[in-house]
């Protein structure tokens, strides 16, 4: 009988008849899962992040990751790697020296700016200000939040789901608030894959039919751009270079961001000399760091840390941010077109925020419903890749004030 | 000050600076520009008129794309000095 007992215990079935919730979050991934196997809704990162849930979940697996004050020794001083291993289990290794050290999102950042081509904004530099006006998502949660009952810092961290960068929204979680990067990570990561849905819903609920019918390409040939571009390689190489050191000096808390995003693209535009760098930082490395990132985030994911008030509050603030952003972008456009004679479709504010190049693709297809002939992508991607570089200095902002 | 003070501001000093750096975007984006297309015209267009000056058949967007792809394919090395339509 006593060894009956002892073989029961070995099991994980008394800790899941114990704990109804370590149930229910395996639920929860088992339909993370079925988002991003079935529905495609970013497959890359929902995969690794819903089965690293799982893994965490697993009575006895130790693969959850622990809180900061398992490994904290007194004020200034923790556990070393060696240590965190022995004790908490390789997630926690992989948690505290790749996530909890700010390390992974900068690395996807690089690759992120090896594909990145900043020719479309280049060519339209106007159009780069609506990335500014598609930021105020970001801060109008944090008002909001904070009305809410959350701290500065977690309003900070809610707050830049509306930025719509996941690499972006975890750093800045990473430095302000990590005990909420887990329900953090799964909304920005679902918002983004949801933006085919946002982005019309709101688009709809703001313009008119005549404003999403507005032809970029008629409106540059009325009004033709001042001047061309004689050499485009020499200036997207130059543009990375000068454009990092400036932000350097007025946002330095952007440029482990913004400074990898900006060498990634450095070495993508220097083309075959460097193709086997710009290879690695889109291929294995960004894949390397995609899969880690992904189950860590999923790791800290525990039921008691994630079945709370506070994870319902993030999704709806996640999805508010998200829509004030598309908004504040396409507002921002319709008030400039109250003065300008060169008017500019609404779609293109609606891009300001990240989410690149979805966003575009969404505004573009939008934009053919109501004329087969406009094609607005190009001019979207300028506003969606100046949204890239706005978040990034509005999360430096944000870590810089709240950290 | 309250936290929501303090938030209001921040908002103020968040939208105010990611405009600023945008606008410096914008500033160094045409400075740049301006500065290639004074001092580092692309050698590639010259050809490229060069080029389309002989062919009369051949549109210059295609003679474009035909000196680019040699270009790219020989890693900078091969130049397109001449275009023949064969038939």
């Amino acid at each position: 009988m006593a060894i009956l007992e002892k073989l029961y215990n070995m099991t994980a079935i008394q800790d899941f008849i114990d704990g109804p919730g370590t149930i229910l979050m395996l639920v929860i991934g088992a339909l993370l899962l079925y988002l991003g196997i079935k529905k495609k809704y970013e497959p890359l990162l929902l995969i690794p992040i819903a089965f690293g849930l799982i893994l965490a979940n697993l009575p006895g697996g130790g693969m959850g990751v622990v809180p900061a004050e398992y490994i904290q020794i007194d004020e200034h001083h923790y556990k070393n790697l060696f240590e965190i291993a022995h004790d908490h289990g390789i997630m926690n290794f992989l948690y505290y020296s790749l996530i909890k050290t700010g390390f992974l999102p900068p690395i996807i950042f690089m690759g992120v700016g090896a594909l990145t081509d900043f020719g479309p904004m280049l060519r339209n530099l106007r159009l780069a200000f609506f990335g500014a006006a598609a930021q105020i998502g970001i801060f109008t949660v944090l008002l909001s939040a904070i009305a809410f009952g959350f701290t500065p810092a977690e309003a900070g961290s809610l707050g830049i789901i509306g930025g719509a960068d996941g690499p972006t929204a975890i750093y800045t979680t990473i430095m302000l608030a990590p005990h909420l990067l887990g329900p953090i990570a799964i909304a920005a990561y679902s918002y983004m894959a949801l933006v085919p849905v946002i982005v019309p819903l709101v688009a709809r609920k703001l313009c008119s039919e005549k404003e999403l019918r507005i032809n970029m390409k008629e409106m540059d040939k009325l009004y033709p751009p001042k001047r061309k571009i004689k050499n485009l390689k020499a200036v997207k190489i130059a543009f990375p270079i000068v454009l990092g050191i400036v932000i350097a000096i007025f946002v330095p808390s952007s440029v482990p961001l913004l400074g990898m995003l900006l060498f990634g693209n450095l070495i993508k535009e220097v083309g075959v000399t460097v193709a086997r760098l710009s290879d690695a930082a889109t291929g294995s490395i960004m894949n390397t760091a995609t899969i880690f990132l992904g189950l860590t985030v999923g790791a800290t994911m525990t039921s008691e840390v994630f079945l709370n008030v506070q994870t319902i509050m993030i999704i709806v603030g996640g999805f508010i941010a998200f829509a004030i952003s598309i908004a504040g972008g396409i507002l921002a456009v319709k008030v400039y077109n109250l003065f300008a004679r060169k008017k500019i479709n609404p779609l293109v504010g609606a891009t300001g925020l990240s989410a690149v190049p979805m966003a575009s693709r969404v505004a573009n297809e939008i934009a053919i419903q109501y004329d087969p002939k406009n094609h607005v992508l190009q001019y979207c991607m300028a506003s969606n890749i100046s949204g890239v570089i706005g978040s990034a200095v509005a999360a430096g902002v944000l870590i810089s004030f709240l950290g | 000050m309250s936290d929501f003070g303090f938030a209001l501001q921040l908002m103020g000093i968040g939208m105010i600076t990611v405009f600023i750096i945008l606008s410096l975007v914008v500033l160094i984006g045409n400075l740049i520009i301006r500065f290639v297309n004074k001092y580092l015209p692309e050698e590639v267009s010259k050809k490229v008129e060069k080029i389309a000056e002989q062919t009369t058949a051949l549109n210059r967007k295609k003679v474009a794309a035909i000196v680019s792809a040699v270009k790219t394919v020989t890693e900078g090395k091969g130049h397109v000095t001449k275009i023949e339509k064969m038939s």
